[in-house]
C-alpha cells in the first residue's frame, strides 16, 4: 500500500475515532438525559416521559429534591407514559410526573370514560385510588392547579374570516379546512375519535399526519394546513397567528400534572412527598407556558429553565 | 399477542401505509440510482473525481436523516417531497461508493488490452467495464435498497406516511401489538427486497465472472 494511501485512509479514522472521544467525554450518548445532583443523601431517581413539558417538570423534581437533602438524579426522556410507567413500577425510576386523566387513558385500568369524570378533583380521586391498588403501589401526589389538556387551534387568519370560536363552529367549517394532526392523537380513544363523537359534523377535507411537533406547527405557520392539535400549554400557543378552539361540550378528560412515586419510596422519605408538593403547588398555565417557550422557542437547556424557575420562586438558593 | 398483531395487518389503513412506505422506498432508489450512477461514470477515470465522489458518500451516510428532512421542510413543505429528498439524499452514497469503486477497480490489463483491440471509450465502457464492474453495482444498489426500506420509516415525522406511522402510533400504547406489528413489517420488506435484489444482482453477472467466482480466481 503506497503511503499516501494508508495516511488518505487514517484520517477519516481518526476523525471518527476523536468524536467519538468527545461524544463520550460529554457524557451524554443518546436520548436519555441522565444528571445527577451530586448532593449526599439517598438517592431518589426522577424520570420524565419524552417531550419537553417533562423535561423541566423532570428537571424540577430532581433539582428540589436535590436541595433538600436529597440526591436528586434525572433521568429524563424515557419515552412514552406505558414506558415510564414501567420504569416506574420496576424499581428504575422512583418518580415521574404523570398528568391525572392520561393516566386514567393509558395505564390504570379504569372502567368508564374519563372524560365522564366533571372535576379535576374526582379525576384526580380516581386516578389516585387505581393507584393505590397497584402492587407495587403508587401515590399521585397533589396535582398542579392547571389542565394541560389537548387545544385544538386554527390560524387566526382562517379563524378570523370563517369566524371560527368554537369546536361546534369549526366542525361545520371543515369541510373546507386541513387538519395536520399525529398518529397518537388519531387513534388514541380520548383523541381525535372523542372529538368525531362529540361533534359529529366533523369531515376535514384532508387531514396530514405529522408525528413530530416542531414540523406541526412550522406546517401550520406555512400555511400546509388550517387546523392543528397540540396541548394547552405549549410554548408555541403564545403566538396570536393561532387561536384555540373553545370546546363548549367539554369533551375531554382533566389533565393536570401530578408527580406519581412508589409508595414505599414515600414510606421510607416521607419528605419526598412535601419538597415534591411545594413545587407543583407553585405552577400556574401562563408560568408553564412561558418555561415551554422557552425551551422551544428559544432553545434553551430544560434543566437551566428548571433552575431559573425555583430560584426565582425561592424553592432552591 | 400474535392475533393481536395480525389484526393491525387487517386494520384498513394498513394497505394504504405499506403502498406508501413501497412507493416512497422504490422512488427513492430510482431517483438515487438516476443521480448516482451517471456522476460515477463520469469520474470513472480520474482519481480525483473517485477521491471526492468516496468522500462525499461517507460524509453523505454519516449525516442524520433527521437533519435533512428538517432542511426540506421550510422548501418541500409537509409530505411526500420532502420524505423523498431526505431518503433519497440517504440511498446515494452506497450506490456512488459501490459504483465508482467498481469501475475503477477493473482490471487495467483488461483494458489495456481492450485498447490494444481497437475498442473506443464508449466501447470499452459498455463492453468491459460495466459488465465486470456490475456485480459490485448490483451490491450497492441492493445495500441502498435494503437501508431506503429501513430508514422510510421516518417519513412519518414529516407527514410522509408509511410503516413509520404504525411504529410512532404503537410506540404510545400499552401493548407492544401496534409497535411490533409495524417493525414486524418494515423487516419483513427489507427481507424481501434483500432477497430480491440478490437474485437480480445474479441476474446481472455475466456468465464468464460467474464461472470465475466458482473456480475462486
Amino acid at each position: 500500500m503506497k503511503n499516501r494511501t494508508k495516511l488518505i485512509r487514517a484520517v477519516p479514522a481518526l476523525l471518527t475515532g476523536l468524536s467519538l472521544l468527545l461524544v463520550v467525554a460529554c457524557g451524554n450518548v443518546g436520548g436519555t438525559d441522565s444528571s445527577s445532583g451530586g448532593s449526599s443523601g439517598p438517592t431518589i431517581t426522577v424520570g420524565s416521559k419524552d417531550f419537553t413539558e417533562q423535561f423541566i417538570l423532570g428537571s424540577m423534581y430532581a433539582q428540589a429534591l436535590d436541595a433538600n437533602g436529597f440526591n436528586g438524579v434525572a433521568k429524563l426522556d424515557l419515552g412514552s407514559a406505558p414506558i415510564a410507567d414501567k420504569a416506574l413500577q420496576n424499581g428504575q425510576i422512583d418518580l415521574y410526573p404523570e398528568y391525572t386523566g392520561t393516566s386514567l387513558v393509558e395505564i390504570l385500568p379504569y372502567k368508564g370514560n374519563p372524560a365522564d369524570l366533571n372535576s379535576p378533583r374526582a379525576t384526580y380521586e380516581a386516578a389516585k385510588k387505581l393507584y393505590a391498588k397497584r402492587s407495587p403501589a403508587d401515590k399521585m401526589l397533589t396535582p398542579a392547579p392547571f389542565n394541560n389538556t389537548y387545544g385544538i387551534f386554527v390560524r387566526s387568519s382562517v379563524a378570523e374570516k370563517d369566524d371560527l370560536t368554537n369546536m361546534d363552529e369549526l366542525a361545520q367549517d371543515s369541510k373546507n379546512l386541513t387538519f395536520i394532526s399525529f398518529s397518537q392523537f388519531q387513534n388514541r380513544s380520548d383523541g381525535y375519535p372523542n372529538m368525531q363523537k362529540n361533534y359529529p359534523a366533523l369531515d376535514f377535507e384532508e387531514i396530514k399526519i405529522v408525528n413530530n411537533l416542531g414540523l406541526r406547527y412550522s406546517g401550520l405557520q406555512s400555511g400546509e394546513g388550517d387546523v392543528g392539535v397540540g396541548f394547552t400549554t405549549d410554548g408555541q400557543l403564545t403566538s396570536d397567528q393561532l387561536v384555540v378552539m373553545e370546546d363548549p361540550k367539554s369533551i375531554w378528560p382533566f389533565y393536570h400534572p401530578a408527580p406519581v412515586v412508589r409508595s414505599d419510596v414515600l414510606k421510607k422519605y416521607p419528605k419526598v412527598e412535601k419538597v415534591l408538593n411545594e413545587v407543583t403547588a407553585s405552577l400556574g398555565l401562563d408560568t408553564m407556558r412561558e418555561l415551554n417557550g422557552k425551551v422551544d422557542l428559544d432553545q434553551e437547556d430544560p434543566e437551566d429553565v428548571a433552575k431559573e424557575y425555583l430560584e426565582e420562586k425561592g424553592i432552591i438558593d | 399477542m400474535l392475533s393481536n398483531i395480525l389484526e393491525v395487518f387487517a386494520r384498513p389503513d394498513f394497505p394504504e401505509k405499506l403502498r406508501e412506505h413501497v412507493v416512497l422506498s422504490l422512488v427513492a432508489l430510482l431517483v438515487a440510482v438516476a443521480i448516482a450512477m451517471p456522476v460515477a461514470l463520469m469520474i470513472r477515470n480520474t482519481r480525483l473525481g473517485a477521491a471526492i465522489a468516496i468522500n462525499i458518500g461517507n460524509v453523505g451516510r454519516a449525516v442524520p436523516s433527521l437533519a435533512i428532512l428538517a432542511l426540506a421542510l421550510p422548501l418541500l413543505g409537509i409530505g411526500f417531497a420532502s420524505a423523498l429528498v431526505a431518503l433519497t439524499a440517504l440511498a446515494i452514497p452506497p450506490i456512488l461508493i459501490n459504483a465508482s469503486t467498481g469501475l475503477r477497480e477493473v482490471n487495467k490489463d483488461v483494458i489495456d488490452a481492450a485498447r490494444g483491440m481497437g475498442l473506443s471509450g464508449g466501447q470499452i465502457l459498455a463492453r468491459i467495464q460495466l459488465p465486470i464492474a456490475a456485480p459490485v453495482i448490483f451490491a450497492g444498489i441492493r445495500t441502498s435498497a435494503v437501508q431506503t426500506v429501513a430508514s422510510a420509516t421516518l417519513a412519518t415525522f414529516i407527514g410522509g406516511g408509511g410503516l413509520g406511522d404504525l411504529i410512532v402510533e404503537g410506540y404510545s400504547e400499552r401493548g407492544p401489538e401496534i409497535l411490533l406489528a409495524g417493525a414486524i413489517a418494515v423487516a419483513i420488506l427489507a427481507i424481501i427486497t434483500e432477497v430480491g435484489f440478490g437474485a437480480l444482482e445474479r441476474a446481472f453477472t455475466p456468465k464468464g465472472l460467474k464461472i470465475a467466482q466458482k473456480r475462486g480466481r
